[in-house]
């Protein structure tokens, strides 16, 4: 085996090893029940996956800020924060 | 990520967080002129929030990873500006028009006359191809993580797992500071 070849096989299978471990990570992990997907497959289902986790956080960030605007220095909901970080 | 590592990423995730929010606070306060009851408009305060989030997530994760840095280099002033927006999109497509037309002309400089279609197929090397296969089956990804242009693959496969794994942990803990609060 000619050393380029070894050095390309190597990285073949770290790639597989990566993917595998991301595999693991969405959501979709849970339902698929270990069967193999094709890696074009997994890299755009990361993809939306990220999207969505984005989505998410603006969401979140909307609501947090809508909340945060009704509240004072020292309503109950400012008193929560600060005790989350004791 | 899980469990003690996990915790401590979400605690500094949240520190981090209020200590921007205050500041951010603070500002609008020293800022607005007069009036009482003004901190922020709802916009500021919305945008205000969405970078604090990044930036506290990046600052987190601290040096273990390549996309904090990615995300500390150039704070957000809108949304996340490592997403593909339209003018991203329409100068991609324009490169690859410029790059098409460059190789048909590379190959036509290259000799006097002949097939000139075999001769655009000798230019292009089969690592150059499968180069570009890599690259255009992880083009959206590298728009989606921050720092991700410049990666290589497996570099971009660790990033995007790291990442996917924190920006589950500030859902998490946004998810919880609205639940808390509300």
């Amino acid at each position: 085996m000619s050393s380029r070849r070894s050095r390309a096989s190597v990285s073949e299978e770290e790639i597989n090893e990566l993917i595998s471990r991301l595999q693991t990570l969405l959501p979709s992990a849970r339902r698929r029940g270990g069967s193999q997907a094709s890696t074009t497959k997994l890299l755009k289902e990361t993809c939306s996956y990220i999207k969505s986790l984005h989505r998410e956080v603006d969401d979140l960030s909307d609501r947090l800020s809508d909340l945060m605007a009704t509240m004072d220095h020292n309503s109950p909901g400012a008193e929560i924060i600060r005790s989350l970080l004791r | 990520m899980r469990g003690p590592s996990a915790r401590a990423f979400q605690q500094g995730f949240l520190k981090n967080l209020i200590l921007s929010l205050q500041a951010c606070g603070s500002k609008a306060r020293v800022s607005s002129s007069g009036s009482a009851s003004a901190t922020m408009s709802l916009q500021e305060r919305k945008r205000a929030i969405k970078s604090s989030a990044d930036i506290a997530m990046a600052t987190a994760r601290g040096g273990g990873a390549r996309w904090p840095r990615a995300i500390l280099a150039s704070p957000p002033s809108s949304s996340r500006p490592w997403k593909a927006s339209s003018p991203g999109k329409v100068r991609a497509r324009s490169r690859k028009i410029v790059r098409r037309c460059f190789r048909t002309r590379r190959s036509r400089d290259g000799t006097g006359g002949g097939d000139s279609f075999a001769r655009t197929r000798s230019v292009v090397s089969s690592s150059e191809i499968a180069r570009r296969l890599v690259r255009k089956r992880t083009k959206v990804l590298r728009k989606m993580i921050p720092g991700g242009e410049s990666l290589d693959e497996i570099s971009l496969l660790q990033e995007a797992m790291d990442y996917v794994a924190h920006l589950h942990a500030q859902v998490d803990v946004l998810r919880r500071i609205s639940n808390a609060v509300q």
